[in-house]
């Protein structure tokens, strides 16, 4: 059987089924006879000592950042509590209640207390007792650790969906593809699969339901395939397909440490995106002109609890300092639309694409966008820090946001702390009406990015999640290439750089027609380096400014293809 | 009995990091070592070797609190804790 859905990670891949099903705890309010209690508290005593060392040994895994094995160190803090373990076995011995019910009720007396603090950082603790009290009753239900993290062999994950607290720990060595039922192109797990170079295709519709658990299947996330039920030749075909990319792959690594620089000797700078900043992300930096796209809500979205200044300004400091002097353009918090937080309820919206979203949502929640630009304007003392807001629409957001900057400036400077005051400061173009305002934009900010994935989204008037629309959402349409012109003429005039951080900046074909547009500037993830950096080292400028003319006289998206095809053959 | 007051003056408060360092501390004494938040008018003296209790205590940047030992150690282990908060738990 053949099974359709959206490939967003290239590559292919064989090997068994692993489905993934999220812990979902199950709390039976039972209690229990007199009798039982002896061995009820031996049990909860193995349970403790088993929790201490499924987080002792999640700290000593080389998966972890240095900031994430402090948290598992206090929740070894927190499972070795004398106090906790003294009224837990209050509950049992005295009222009877079966040792989780009691860690439950003794786990909730306390974060209840823990949230009413005033101290914004004691109230976010809450999160790591819920976080203990979870580890807790489900190791006394015999249940295992996320069992991403403790992958031992080759497989091929197979889930509904993959959110940040699902991969966090994954271990991404064994996992050969991903098929998930849920998701599309632009989808965290989408971008997260792209970083690692896992093959994935998502939005596969029932594929839990068509597997099983150790099923031998075939990935092809070139054209959308899960393949089932391989027959001998279909597998050695997929194995051949696996083996082509995998030398494919380690061909582009030689054009990796080339200088971008055209046939005609102009220089195009290749930037990074990056999300997470773990090592994974940062192992290609020297090949690289600077950060271009630094998605911060990866900091939000991994964590249970809205990440402290201390901990953000620790990861922009460390990305700023190994970049020197090269550019690290950091983005505001971007969440909304696709990318919700889990533990900060928004309300919900008909149209969340349209709604409350990025920079929108950072205005009506200060506090929260204060804190972020808190540890950006201290982190930029340490290298070449630029500030970028997402979703601008107006020339009013432009200035609100920097008002904001400002006001925050004040607040450092009253309190004495150190921060740089001459951060530069741009925006996202992925509305419209921002775009087509680009010259008054211009003379407002130090820089702009192009941010294809959403501007295509919103000029086609096409939800690029929404599977049923997706032949609409043509990032090639000779429209996308107009406006894009429009925007980089004017930012020329005013001297200010613009660059293209979307999935176009990451492909060759899509980089070469917005150079001849005049983009100077591309940002990508590390995946796409080598191949953008092949085709710019490659080509000639002039033929790309001829493609480009072209390309804006031709009428459909497929012509613009085609068109591109012919004159740059894969 | 001994006890003493101190203000925290580290910017993170005793929490995460300096709140595991002040327990690890505290659990090396041998008395009954209680923390008492001074600015809640209605707060209760708390176990101080556990670090839940220690965070319920909402003891942020600021704060007055009052540290009381009970034990052969008891003075030995006052000092050396309000000393720790003192430090800042070496933050800035």
């Amino acid at each position: 059987m053949i099974y359709e859905g959206t490939a967003v990670s290239d590559g292919a891949a064989t090997g068994r089924v692993f489905q993934y099903e999220p812990y979902q705890p199950e709390i039976r309010h039972d209690t229990i006879t007199k009798a039982q209690t002896k061995s009820c508290l031996e049990k909860y005593k193995d349970v403790l000592i088993q929790a201490e060392e499924e987080l002792k040994r999640l700290i000593e895994s080389s998966e972890l950042e240095e900031e994430e094995k402090k948290i598992f160190q206090a929740h070894i803090d927190i499972v070795q509590d004398e106090e906790m373990r003294r009224e837990i076995e209050e509950e049992i011995t005295d009222n009877l209640l079966s040792p989780e019910w009691a860690i439950q009720e003794v786990y909730e007396r306390y974060i209840k207390i823990i949230s009413k603090a005033k101290d914004a950082l004691i109230r976010e603790r809450a999160a790591d007792l819920k976080d203990v009290c979870q580890r807790l009753i489900r190791l006394w239900n015999g249940g295992h650790e996320n069992p991403l993290s403790s992958l031992a062999g080759d497989v091929i994950v197979v889930a509904r969906d993959l959110l940040p607290s699902d991969t966090a720990a994954m271990k991404t060595e064994y996992v050969k593809a991903i098929v998930t039922e849920v998701g599309g192109y632009t989808s965290h797990m989408a971008i997260l699969a792209r970083n690692y170079g896992i093959p994935a295709v998502l939005g596969v519709a029932d594929i839990l339901k068509n597997t099983e658990n150790g099923q031998k299947i075939a990935v092809d996330a070139k054209d959308g395939k899960v393949i089932t039920n391989l027959t001998v030749d279909q597998e050695k075909q997929y194995q051949v397909m696996r083996e082509e990319y995998l030398r494919k792959i380690s061909d582009m690594r030689q054009y990796l440490p080339l200088v971008p620089e055209t046939l005609d000797k102009t220089r195009i700078d290749v930037c990074l995106n990056i999300g997470s900043a773990d090592k994974s992300e940062l192992e290609l930096e020297q090949y690289t002109d600077g950060v271009g796209l630094f998605r911060t809500e990866f900091l939000y979205m991994s964590k249970k609890a809205l990440p402290e200044e201390e901990e953000q300004f620790q990861v922009y400091k460390k990305v700023v300092t190994m970049y020197g002097e090269r550019p690290v353009i950091i983005r505001t918090l971007d969440i909304g639309g696709d990318k919700k937080l889990d533990y900060l309820e928004l309300p919900k919206e008909d149209n969340p694409f349209l709604g409350l979203r990025a920079l929108r949502l950072c205005f009506e929640m200060k506090p929260i966008f204060k804190t972020q630009l808190r540890a950006l304007l201290r982190a930029a003392v340490y290298g070449n820090l630029m500030i970028m807001f997402p979703m601008v629409g107006s020339i009013g957001d432009i200035r609100f946001a920097k008002q904001i900057v400002e006001e925050v400036k004040e607040e450092l400077k009253q309190e004495n702390i150190p921060c740089r005051t001459d951060v530069k400061a741009g925006i996202m173009i992925e509305i419209p009406s921002i775009a087509l305002m680009a010259d008054i934009a211009a003379s407002e900010v130090d820089f702009a990015s192009i941010g294809t994935n959403d501007l295509c989204q919103y000029l086609m008037a096409v939800d690029r999640l929404n599977p049923s629309v997706a032949k609409y959402y043509q990032s090639f349409h000779p429209a996308m290439f107009r406006l894009i012109r429009q925007i980089v003429e004017a930012f020329k005039k005013q001297k200010k750089p613009v660059s293209v951080c979307g999935e176009m900046g990451g492909n060759p074909q899509a980089a070469a027609l917005l150079a001849g547009l005049g983009v100077r500037k591309f940002s990508m993830n590390a995946s796409s380096l080598a191949s953008v950096k092949k085709m710019i080292s490659q080509m000639d400028i002039c033929k790309a400014e001829r493609m480009a003319r072209t390309v804006l006289e031709l009428s459909t998206a497929v012509q613009v293809e085609e068109y591109i095809k012919s004159e740059l053959p894969d | 009995m001994y006890a003493k007051q101190v203000v925290i003056e580290n910017e993170t408060g005793l929490h995460a990091r300096p709140a595991s360092d002040f327990i690890s501390l505290a659990s090396k004494f041998k008395s009954k070592i209680f923390i008492r938040n001074m600015d809640e008018e209605d707060s209760c003296r708390a176990n101080a070797k556990s670090i839940v209790m220690l965070i319920a205590q909402g003891l942020g940047k600021g704060v007055t609190a009052e540290i009381s030992a009970e034990g052969e150690d008891e003075k030995e282990a006052v000092e050396a804790l309000t000393e720790l908060i003192k430090s800042k738990f070496g933050e800035d």
